[in-house]
């Protein structure tokens, strides 16, 4: 039911308001629709995303804390467990009756008790570590294997193309 | 489907159709203003004039003869217009232009109602509507001329525009949905907003019933399929309009209303179970009828008419599995799982994980984990593991006995917690197997009845639990690793495999039941399972002292959160006079908060003072980490010139860059040059996004 969503989701905003871990900030852009958010992601420190600033928005279902939201890049993003549209493929996202890549165990997957914020905390680990057996960007897999260099070349670009500077 | 090619059709603007309509209509009122004028002509349709109304036209005629009075001037003008229609409707041209006018008519009042109503459309609701429609033409042009096989151009009239306005309505109501369904994803509407959106719906159903209205009174002449089919599409925009209204006062009475009231949930989901259905019967009642009545069966229509039905069909079924679905959960909840007494509910001030609401009532699961009645009930309906802990709660299997896993000591206890009635959910199990690979015997196999296929889901059952499992295990112990590093890993999937839960497994290591290397205590642990679980459960509550204080930190939090969440609870939701009150004292708020823009900031009562408050946020971040990145990226180029071989020691130099960030004050100075140039394109950034 909407009502309940609205409730939680509501309660999550204020949460990550009051509290915000480091370097994450989200909520609804527009509260006229509070199921579709923009969440600010800063890349982790150590890792080749350090110091990039990126958007994703979230959309919720009606029925939210039973199933999971969609999360998406808005920015353009190089990752192997990012679709080249910037859908974010973790398992945390994935309801527990799907399997789109058949690896996964339910106990990894959506959950009710999981939140907003700890999507987002798995989303940074993820981009800390990636894992390179799940194909959402099969040629970012790859090249995370295969060539390190070319990979943190292209994130570095990425990196101050989401801070809104030219490339170096 | 029909809707995608029809798609395609260029639509004239609505401007030009209703000045090509008006002017059509103008022109044939002005061809039929020269015709009756004509003396010739007005002889032969007195004629006519007299077969039909003859007593009437004439008094009206001989007094016309008689006398030039005002009033009979009047009369006159009256007669001229009588004429007129007269001739139009007779003259098939003329009809033509009426008809379409009518229909353009009926769009303007639509556009009209969606500007009063809806304001600009969105997205969705325009292809909805678009389906919705072609959709309606579609079926209603096979039931008009493959079903009725209607052969007289009147009679074709007189069904096109019943449908019309049945249609018409249809589409209303969608659009009402649709936009019920928006707002309810809002906090805030104003009251305006609903006033409009509930007068249009009564509207519908006042309109809807004056047709059923109609309806009884044309069957009455026309006879009885003629009224069974008129009924039907009347009863189906009755109960729809009726199932947004209920919907909508429910969604209201929400809103306006505080707290979980358990009961409330069961009637909404049983109105809500019976408007679903009705509207499902009664439209595949209307297909079949369809069906049986046109002597079609050969023909395209009853192809069409069959694939409608075996849609509707499908969907009948589909909601019938999904509320036996509800009804073994809630029997299977109702055995297994215990509401908790009052007692356990001062104990526990940890709020329902599902809805993040107080909990004043709960079940408890046997895991040692409570939720709501009606948030656990909606998630078993889709899962059948406990929400926090993930063990598997054999919902959808059964509970009783023959578990594979000798160490699953939970399911054991499940398994003589629910003995009693484990069989009953059982057979039910097998009812709604077999139901469905026989579509004929539906009635006949609502009896429990024991054949192969039982059996064979059983197995499939059996084999999947024990993977999940292992993996299920997997994830609990490399989260308790997380905050127990120095835990070796096999120690503690060996305990999980006792407790089944995180949180007891936790507690285990922190009264050091649990140390590094297995004690005796613990061995005692694994061997006892059947009792450990019970044991712990209550340990639960008994050393909860022990606990550390990190249980006591979270109930401070969540008694303060609940405090909290009364206060803004009462100002975002109520309806709007509270927002525009806030909203006025906005200015004052904002600057407020601009100027307080800490880590953690306040979460402000008014919506748009909010969304400014993020958005700054936001600003405030991209800022602060342009500031950051400049700063490291002066170091990073000179560091890349020392560097030999950058990209190999790569973990070591955003070490350095850290240290630079904090121990080289030339380079902090250095930076400010640097971040000086691109601040300009600060603002430009976070606009354009
Ligand atoms: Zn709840
Ligand atoms: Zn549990």
């Amino acid at each position: 039911m909407a009502r309940s969503a609205l409730r939680r989701l509501m309660a999550e905003y204020k949460q990550l308001t009051l509290n915000p871990p480091e370097g994450i900030i989200a909520g609804p852009v527009c509260e006229e629709n509070f199921f579709e958010w923009e969440a600010l992601i800063m890349g982790p420190e150590g890792t080749c995303f350090e110091g990039g600033v990126f958007p994703a928005k979230l959309i919720f279902p009606p029925d939210y804390p039973l199933s999971p939201p969609k999360m998406q890049f808005t920015c353009e993003m190089f990752h192997p467990n990012i679709y080249p549209d910037g859908r974010v493929c973790i398992s945390i996202l994935h309801a527990p009756g799907e399997d789109p890549m058949g690896y996964e165990s339910s106990a990894e997957r959506w959950s009710p008790v999981q939140s907003v914020e700890k999507i987002l905390l798995s989303v940074i680990s993820m981009l800390a570590e990636p894992n390179d057996e799940s194909g959402a960007n099969v040629d970012a897999a790859k090249m995370w294997r295969e060539d390190r260099e070319q990979f943190n070349k292209i994130t570095d670009r990425l990196v101050r193309k989401s801070l809104g500077l030219a490339p170096a | 489907m029909p809707a995608v090619f029809l798609d395609r059709l260029p639509l004239p603007s609505l401007q030009a159709y209703t000045a090509v309509s008006v002017l059509l209509l103008s022109c044939s009122v002005y061809y039929a203003v020269q015709i009756t004028s004509d003396p010739e002509w007005k002889l032969n349709a007195t004629l006519e004039f007299e077969n039909n109304e003859g007593a009437k036209n004439q008094t009206i005629e001989n007094r016309r003869e008689l006398s030039f009075d005002e009033v009979l001037l009047e009369n006159k003008i009256f007669r001229r217009l009588l004429e007129i229609v007269i001739f139009m409707i007779q003259e098939p041209l003329c009809i033509w232009t009426l008809i379409n006018m009518a229909y353009c008519c009926l769009i303007l009042v639509g556009k009209f109602i969606q500007k009063l109503v809806f304001g600009e459309l969105r997205v969705s609701e325009q292809q909805h509507i678009k389906d919705k429609f072609w959709n309606f033409v579609f079926y209603k042009f096979i039931f008009i001329f493959g079903v009725m096989n209607v052969q007289f151009m009147d009679e074709v009239v007189l069904w096109c525009g019943w449908f019309s306005v049945l249609g018409f309505l249809h589409l209303l109501s969608q659009l009402c949905k649709d936009r019920f369904e928006y707002l309810s994803l809002s906090p805030m509407t104003s009251r305006w907003t609903h006033v409009r959106l509930l007068a249009l719906l009564s509207v519908i159903l006042i309109s809807s019933s004056s047709l059923f209205v109609l309806c009884v009174f044309v069957g009455l002449q026309a006879g009885l399929n003629t009224f069974a089919f008129m009924v039907a599409e009347c009863a189906l925009v009755t109960v729809r309009t009726l199932y947004i209204i209920a919907r909508y006062f429910i969604h209201l009475w929400d809103i306006n209303h505080e707290g979980v009231w358990e009961k409330r949930t069961t009637y909404v989901y049983y109105s809500e179970l019976t408007f679903e259905l009705t509207a499902l019967v009664v439209d595949f009642i209307h297909h079949l009828h369809m069906l049986l009545w046109g002597n079609i069966f050969l023909s395209m229509a009853s192809l069409v008419i069959c694939m409608q039905l075996r849609y509707l069909f499908h969907e009948i079924r589909h909601r019938l599995k999904k509320h036996k679905n509800y009804l073994r959960v809630v029997r299977h909840m109702e055995s297994n799982y215990p509401m908790t007494s009052l007692e356990e509910m001062e104990n526990n001030s940890e709020n329902c994980a599902i809805c993040w609401d107080y909990m004043e009532s709960a079940r408890k699961l046997p895991c040692g984990h409570f939720f709501h009645n009606s948030c656990l009930r909606s998630w078993l309906e889709q899962d059948s593991s406990c929400p926090t802990c993930r063990m598997s709660l054999a919902v959808h299997g059964d509970g009783s006995g023959g578990t594979p896993t000798g160490d699953d000591n939970h399911n054991n206890l499940l398994g003589a917690l629910g003995r009693q009635e484990g069989e009953p959910t059982h057979t039910g199990n097998q009812t709604t197997n077999h139901f469905f690979h026989f579509d004929g015997s539906r009635y006949v196999s609502w009896f429990p009845s024991f054949s192969v296929e039982v059996t064979h889901t059983n197995l499939l059952g059996n084999r999947q639990l024990p993977a999940v499992q292992t993996s299920q295990l997997d994830n609990m112990a490399r989260q308790v690793q997380q905050m127990f590093p120095h835990m070796p890993l096999n120690l503690i999937m060996e305990d999980l495999r006792s407790t089944h839960a995180v949180e007891l497994t936790i507690e285990n290591i922190l009264d050091e039941r649990l140390v590094s290397h297995p004690s005796p205590m613990f061995q005692a642990n694994t061997t006892h399972t059947a009792i450990s679980t019970q044991d712990s459960s209550q340990d639960n509550y008994t050393t909860q002292p022990i606990a550390t204080n990190e249980r006591e930190s979270d109930q401070r939090e969540s008694s303060a959160s609940t405090s909290d969440w009364k206060f803004f609870e009462d100002t975002v939701f109520s309806l709007d006079e509270d927002t525009s009150e806030s909203s006025s004292e906005d200015n004052g708020g904002l600057t407020r908060a601009l100027s307080s823009m800490g880590h953690g900031c306040r979460f402000s009562k008014s919506p748009q003072e909010r969304e400014s408050m993020l958005a700054h946020r936001k600003e405030e971040l991209f800022k602060a980490a342009k500031r950051k990145y400049l700063a490291t990226s002066g170091s990073r180029t000179a560091e890349l010139a020392s560097d030999p071989e950058p990209s190999t020691s790569y973990s070591s130099s955003s070490v350095y860059d850290e240290m630079n960030i904090f121990q080289d004050p030339s380079n902090s100075r250095g930076d400010g040059q640097w971040y000086s140039i691109p601040e300009h394109h600060a603002p430009e950034h976070v606009t354009e996004r």
